[in-house]
């Protein structure tokens, strides 16, 4: 009977959907059709449509694949308890980069999100290491291709291609940690191997204890390698080593833009100053010249050392002249010239430009400078955050003139509930979880509702156990 | 949203100085008529209230109050301006229940206990303009006097006329035996109108489906068969989600189903399932006076909620409900509907969380859909875990389609299994023997398709699985997760 059934239902369904009669097509149902011929329609259509819907079920044409299984991180997830507060965190932050700001200040105090809750894209480069097999899963996910070995040996030329490229690259910087030269030797055989954006990727691990060594081979991708930016970015390596180009004509073309001058009567010293601009084309040229030369090359044409120009430079006068170099210190100088500039511009008060040569500092020297901007030159928790990074555990930041302005803008009459958000969110990142606790105190003593959404950030600080490794 | 006017608040000053947290005078003039604060007056029980709370500073308050519907609303208030928000779809400002919570508050009906603030209140505090923001108070003014003594006065129960109530029966009757013989009619022209569909053929049905339901559900709404309308106007739309070659097979389904159901109705028009699937729904009050109706004292987990604005205008919020218990249906699916008209409305639970209450099932062969009557605070510190499918899985596809062959969604509970894709990326429950494979209707990504899932629970819709919620290695995870 239900062969038969079975056999009717294409031809019944293909004569409907022609228009024709169903009914001559299904003899199997002639007696419970019956005679009348607009009747019989009705009925075998409530007769084939309940046979569809209960006895037919759709197979798959092809063979199944399963997607293998999100592995587990090497830390461990945010307790089960603290989810729901992460996901309100993570619902708020319309940015990307504001939620990548709390998955590192997760992965500073020693947790991961839950896969449910947060995941990185397989592009994601501004996630941390830690979730390099969650964007390897993420790429197998999206291109529905097979998986390679999966292997946690110390990557090697031989077993590159057993990686997949977020864990290749999280691999790659645990080698240059470890053993800089082996990782060099692997970049040597495999590097040409990849497209430009896997090249700039891989190669951009090299500025991770840089040194001479390295040198040989960076000069051979700068003067090889196919594409423009992978060529930029070894020059500006080599530049960190003061291998810079030679002076040419765009450096002193931009020397040509600062005086050297000498100062003071008794203790005489040199100071450089940037010659007064005229028009906007001439702002445009000296903006496309810093983009051009590196900070070894611009000391030679002024006639100065490196260090004797950051110390020379005529810090808060010409603010575009002052971030342009800054950029350049940040992408062409030594680590040590990068220390010796966030010195000199901390001491001069201008602490905000820290924030570009943070990523070239040490954690140490990052969060240092970011109590004393605090403290002393009573930047806001942003910037702060900004420069301290999220290994920062301020232990009152609430006490620093930042703090206060807070709590009195919190306090005015015209206050309102979305007032001060991104200050808020910055404060709870910034803050140990002891001072987090303060903090909340503080805040909720001033007036602010226990359960404010603002104070999430700092909710979850003082709630989240500090299991991070402190610098 | 509604912020106090600055004349209320400099009246509050001196209660807040007292260190009360406010009182009825307040509410009475937050009142927006007389009839708002009789509503309140009745709704300021402890019965009507669940998960009354406060946060530890005193300033906000919160509760769920059971209203007409099969969900509760979620009702919260900032004291230190008496801003509010309801998840009601009353166009007052503040609605009743807002006024009632003011009132537990105000007269300490019930215990303000002391507890973190719920998210969905944080929620709203988050979203909330400033007192800057408030409108000029001119705009905020009461509209009519009130009056407490007479909110709280209970109309007198005036004995009615044996006489009278005969007559009032029998016109109900004869108003009972109109609308039948009205569905009836509509029944015939939805019948001659499936039969036309064929004649002309599905392939021209599938393309102008949109229009020509459109036509036959208003001819239906005439015929004071609006459920059965909103099902049509709703049917394009389960089709299109459909793939194109699947289409002609699911119009069958649909029209067969339209079919069956009619010819039920002309069966049994007095059958309370079916009328409820072609007329209209028992009213709450009605179904809380059912002594028959069948009523389960359970531990529910909260599946997932679905908000699907329609095309008649309507906003259908479903919310579904596992059963954790040994007894009593798997699941549970509180229904209610509001005018789109009425804007956004909140969740009224979070999916994962779990509460013992009082479900009253809608009598039918299947008992699925309920309404919540009481919901207990939560108390068990041993958390169980979901239970094993009580059915084979041919057996949880089938029944319900035999027992009420008009059905569209039937919740499953799902063995262990995986997702899986096909060599055309077309997504596949899989069990882990490999025996049943059922074809998933949405993209299914993130963790739910990298791990096994132990139990999922799910719709079975126009032969399609949509996934709610699972467990797994991970714990649980919803298919928003």
């Amino acid at each position: 009977m239900t062969e038969a059934i079975y056999e009717a239902i294409g031809a019944v369904l293909t004569r409907w959907t022609m228009g024709s009669a169903g009914a001559p097509a299904a003899p199997v149902w002639r007696a419970e059709l019956g005679d009348d011929p607009a009747e019989a329609e009705l009925r075998l259509l409530a007769l084939s449509g309940q046979f569809l819907g209960v006895a037919v079920t759709t197979e798959p044409a092809s063979a199944l694949h399963v997607m293998p299984d999100i592995p587990t991180l090497s830390l461990p997830t945010v307790p089960e308890a603290l989810r729901p507060l992460t996901r309100q965190i993570l619902a708020a932050q319309k940015e990307s980069q504001a939620k990548s700001e709390l998955v590192r200040f997760l992965a500073a105090r020693g947790w991961t999100t839950h896969p449910a809750d947060w995941m990185p894209a397989a592009g994601d480069d501004d996630a941390p290491d830690l979730y390099a097999a969650w964007r390897d899963w993420a790429e197998i996910a999206s291109s529905n291709g097979t998986v390679r070995r999966q292997t946690s040996d110390r990557l090697t030329a031989d077993n590159f291609a057993d990686f997949w490229p977020a864990a290749r690259k999280a691999a790659l910087a645990e080698l240059r940690r470890h053993d800089p030269s082996a990782a060099r030797t692997v970049l040597q055989e495999k590097l040409a191997g990849e497209n430009a954006d896997a090249r700039l990727r891989l190669l951009s691990v090299l500025s991770d204890r840089l040194s001479d060594d390295d040198v040989a081979f960076l000069e051979g991708i700068a003067a090889n390698d196919r594409a423009p930016k992978v060529k930029a970015l070894a020059v500006s390596l080599l530049a960190r080593l003061g291998r810079g180009d030679a002076v040419g004509e765009n450096v002193a073309e931009l020397a040509g833009f600062f005086s050297v001058r000498t100062k003071g009567m008794l203790r005489r010293s040199r100071v450089i100053e940037a010659v007064p601009l005229k028009t906007p084309a001439q702002w445009r040229r000296r903006e496309a010249l810093f983009d051009d030369v590196d900070l070894a090359s611009f000391a030679t044409a002024l006639g100065v050392t490196p260090n004797e120009l950051i110390a020379a430079w005529d810090w808060k006068v010409d603010q575009a002249a002052d971030m342009a170099l800054i950029s350049m210190i940040a992408s062409t100088a030594t680590d040590a010239q990068v220390s010796q500039a966030a010195e000199a511009i901390s001491e001069r008060d201008a602490t905000g430009l820290i924030a570009a040569l943070a990523p070239r500092l040490a954690p140490d020297e990052r969060a240092r400078h970011a109590v004393t901007g605090l403290n002393m030159h009573g930047i806001g928790f942003e910037l702060v955050q900004r420069i301290a990074g999220a290994a920062a555990r301020l232990d009152d930041p609430l006490s620093a003139p930042a703090g206060k302005e807070l709590l009195a803008a919190l306090q005015t009459e015209d206050a309102k509930p979305s007032d001060q958000v991104r200050d808020l969110f910055a404060l709870g990142l910034i803050t140990s979880r002891e001072g987090a606790r303060g903090s909340l105190q503080r805040l909720t003593g001033a007036g602010l509702l226990q359960g404010d959404p603002r104070l999430n950030m700092l909710r979850l600080n003082a709630a989240l156990d500090d299991r991070g490794v402190r610098s | 949203m509604f912020v106090l006017p600055r004349y209320i608040l400099a009246a509050l000053d001196s209660i807040w100085e007292t260190g009360v947290a406010i009182d009825l005078k307040a509410v009475e003039q937050l009142a927006t008529d007389q009839s708002s604060l009789k509503a309140a007056a009745g709704l300021a029980k402890p019965a009507k209230w669940s998960g009354v709370g406060a946060s530890p500073d005193g300033a906000l308050i919160w509760g769920e109050c059971a209203g007409s519907g099969a969900n509760p609303y979620r009702v919260m208030a900032d004291l230190r301006d008496l801003g509010n928000k309801c998840t009601c779809p009353s166009r007052k400002f503040p609605c009743k229940h807002v006024l009632g919570l003011l009132w537990l508050n105000a007269e300490a009906i019930v215990p303000f206990t002391a507890a973190d603030t719920p998210a969905w209140v944080s929620d709203w505090l988050g979203r909330r303009r400033g007192v800057s923001a408030v409108k000029p108070a001119g705009n905020m003014a009461p509209s009519a006097e009130k009056d407490l003594r007479a909110a709280r006065a209970s109309e007198p129960q005036m004995a009615e006329d044996p006489k009278d109530a005969a007559r009032r029966e029998a016109r109900a009757a004869r108003r009972t035996e109109e609308t039948e013989r009205v569905i009836l009619d509509a029944l015939d022209a939805l019948e001659q109108w499936i039969g036309d569909q064929l004649r002309m053929g599905l392939s021209g049905f599938i393309d102008d489906a949109t229009a020509r339901c459109r036509r036959i559900a208003a001819r239906l709404v005439d015929g004071k068969a609006a459920v059965l309308a909103g099902r049509i106007d709703e049917l394009p739309a389960r089709l299109l989600a459909l793939p194109a070659g699947d289409r002609p097979r699911g119009a069958v389904v649909e029209l067969g189903k339209l079919v069956l159901l009619a010819r039920a109705f002309r069966a049994s028009p007095r059958d309370a399932a079916i009328r409820r699937a072609v007329a209209a729904s028992e009213t709450r009050d009605t179904m809380l006076a059912d002594a028959q109706a069948l009523r389960i004292d359970a531990l529910w987990e909260v599946l997932a909620e679905q908000t699907q604005t329609r095309r008649d205008g309507l906003v259908s919020q479903t919310t579904w409900l596992l059963n954790l218990a040994a007894v009593g249906p798997r699941f549970a699916m509180l229904l209610d509907f509001f005018p789109a008209s009425a804007g956004r409305r909140g969740s009224v639970f979070n999916p994962g969380e779990r509460f013992h209450g009082e479900l009253v099932f809608y009598p039918s062969r299947q008992p699925l859909r309920a309404v919540l009557v009481r919901r207990n605070a939560m108390e068990e510190t041993v958390i169980p875990e979901w239970p094993e499918p009580d059915q084979t899985l041919a057996d949880a596809l089938t029944r319900p389609l035999l027992a009420e062959p008009w059905t569209i969604d039937i919740p499953l509970l799902l063995s262990q299994g995986r997702i899986a894709r096909d060599d055309a990326g077309q997504t596949w429950w899989r069990s882990a023997d490999g025996l049943a494979t059922l074809p998933v209707a949405s993209e299914v990504d993130g963790v739910l398709c990298g791990t096994d899932l132990t139990r999922t629970a799910a719709i079975w819709s126009g032969n399609r699985l949509t996934i709610l919620a699972a467990q797994t290695p991970w714990g649980r995870v919803g298919s928003r997760d």
